[in-house]
């Protein structure tokens, strides 16, 4: 089953290995430093979901649209009596926000739907449970995560101007 | 004894003492060499396997049931799902077949960027293979040059969609979104050191003797059984079975490029290995050319969508050349925001099923080299 190769010398293989061996070992070494050095993530990077409550207007779209229904929301509506007002008010308040990332697939879906920017993506990734149930993140860790939240990264010049420069333009040629 | 026996070892019956009996042996679900949970039921006649079964299905997971219950953007984050190696492409396939029922007209950018993306994540997935393979038959160094490149790529990847192995970066009618400033340069970097460091990797494995030794010759698919069996990809070219959809019928902007075909005629398993390590160089080549396009393109990346999704009454079906082979999407409508039906057709599901043609008269020892060499991923397989 064997076929020699026709150019090729007994240990051919082994010293062109060895060679490519001595070259790796004489040039720098990639490694990173986990545990002590932080990786540096894009900002894209999807790590983990946080929660912005104060945007939050309990539409619910965000959990319906959520692949596996892992986004669980309770609220109450409350009465507000606005000064000069002719009718008091409804308003939605959030009583519950959980993300269960066990079941998250981390599509970002529910990011992508929020019409008041109250989701977000940061690259943080630590947060490994040894017991499943602790992966149920409620409201006060997710807007913890909101501590973790990098900025955008620029569009490419030739593409269009994301969503929000574009908004933020018409509205500043308006003033 | 006076008179001289004669004795035959192998198939067949000798005298009844002598007689091997037939074992049947069990490969997986639970192996490392099947790298997931794919189960082989072998007959042995001793170290010669004479009949072998795939038995899929370990890990279904019901995608196609799935499908018709989630809208078209849920379903793309299932779709990349099923091959996790090559993500992009699959969610690309269900986005053209939807884009196309739908009348929508994709953007040039974001077909370009398609492209891109789409290329590299060939590449990604022929350097898993090219890191796995050599590493199932005893060479354990390759792997990692296979991942320090597929980390570079990786880290592309990462920078435009936030994702390193399920990117979800298609949408209907384009991408999600526009990529960041100065991304189309660095990329053209990373594939820059990737094609400057493959040689390691080539030169590692592609002429090492014993490499040679446990691949050539063994396992040898025809082209004839390559197109009985539906396998597709770089199996069937290393078969001598030219075909590529990129060329054939060119989607994206394959049209416009010239994609070079690798192919081999040997047909065994270091034909399909090399296929492999070419098709890198070339996919290299064609991701870099793209994106270069790309920087003289400008306009948007995706297209305006009503509020509900919902593709008009209808069928179509779209094929795509995936990493492992033909991807296929049928995708009935009845109008609604969920399709009535839409059936994959997976590379990896027709290449495994040679297996049965394949494996039979071959030795214990060289099934590992065989199976290896199939390049399937059992989630693309069982879907």
């Amino acid at each position: 089953m064997t076929t020699p190769e026709k150019n090729g010398f007994p240990g051919k293989g082994l010293i062109k290995g060895l060679g490519i061996t001595l070259k790796t070992m004489v040039s720098r070494a990639g490694t990173q430093q986990y545990p002590d050095v932080e990786p540096e993530l894009p900002a894209r990077s999807r790590g983990v979901i946080g929660l912005m409550e104060s945007n939050c207007t309990v539409c619910m779209l965000c959990a319906r649209e959520c692949p596996d229904w892992c986004i669980y929301i309770d609220s109450h509506k409350e009465t507000v009596e606005v000064p000069g007002a002719a009718r008091a008010r409804q308003r939605n308040v959030l009583d519950r926000f959980d993300i269960d990332f066990s079941l998250c697939m981390y599509c970002g879906i529910c990011i992508e739907v929020c019409p008041f920017d109250a989701l977000f993506w940061a690259p943080d990734f630590a947060y490994a449970e040894g017991d499943i149930r602790n992966l149920l993140h409620d409201r006060g860790r997710l807007g913890e995560h909101m501590a973790g939240v990098p900025a955008p990264p620029p569009h490419d010049p030739n593409g269009e101007p994301s969503k929000e420069e574009s908004t933020a333009a018409k509205k500043g040629g308006a003033r | 004894m006076a008179t001289a026996r004669e004795m035959t070892v192998g198939v067949g019956a000798g005298a009844e003492q002598l007689d091997t009996t037939e074992m049947v042996l069990n490969i997986g679900p639970q192996h490392p060499s099947t790298h997931g949970v794919l189960r082989l039921k072998l007959k042995l006649d001793g170290e010669r396997v004479t009949a072998c079964e795939p038995v899929v299905g370990y890990m279904h997971r019901g995608a196609e049931k799935l499908f018709e219950v989630r809208d078209y953007r849920q379903i793309l984050m299932l779709a990349n799902r099923h091959d996790w190696l090559s993500a992009f492409c699959s969610e690309l396939g269900v986005a053209l077949a939807v884009e196309r029922l739908m009348g929508i007209e994709v953007p040039e950018r974001a077909t370009w960027l398609r492209t891109a993306l789409a290329e590299l994540n060939r590449v990604l997935n022929h350097l898993m293979f090219l890191g796995s393979y050599p590493l199932e038959i005893g060479a354990i160094t390759p792997v990692f040059y296979a991942f320090r490149e597929r980390e570079t790529l990786q880290a592309v990847f990462e920078e435009v969609a936030g994702g390193r192995m399920h990117f979800m970066f298609n949408r209907i009618g384009g991408l999600k979104e526009e990529v960041p400033a100065g991304w189309t340069t660095r990329a053209r970097q990373a594939i820059g050191e990737v094609r400057r460091r493959m040689p390691d990797l080539d030169n590692l494995i592609r002429r090492n003797e014993i490499f040679l030794a446990r691949t050539r010759g063994v396992g040898v698919l025809s082209a004839e059984q390559a197109a009985a069996y539906g396998v597709s990809g770089p199996v069937a070219r290393a078969s001598g079975l030219d075909f590529d959809l990129r060329r054939d019928e060119p989607y994206l902007a394959y049209g416009e490029l010239d994609v070079p075909i690798v192919t081999r005629t040997a047909g065994d398993c270091h034909a399909r290995f090399e296929c492999l390590l070419d098709q890198v160089y070339v996919s290299l080549d064609l991701a870099e050319r793209c994106l270069s396009h790309v920087d003289t393109l400008t306009g948007p990346v995706n297209t305006r969508l009503p509020k509900v999704v919902k593709a008009p009454e209808g069928h179509t079906y779209a094929w795509t050349e995936n990493p492992l082979g033909i991807n296929g999407y049928y995708l009935v409508s009845r109008g609604e925001k969920t399709p009535w039906r839409l059936k994959l057709r997976t590379a990896s599901y027709a290449n495994v099923q040679a297996l049965s043609t394949l494996l039979v008269g071959c030795l214990v020892p060289d099934l590992v080299a065989i199976l290896g060499s199939m390049f399937f991923v059992v989630g693309d397989i069982d879907k």
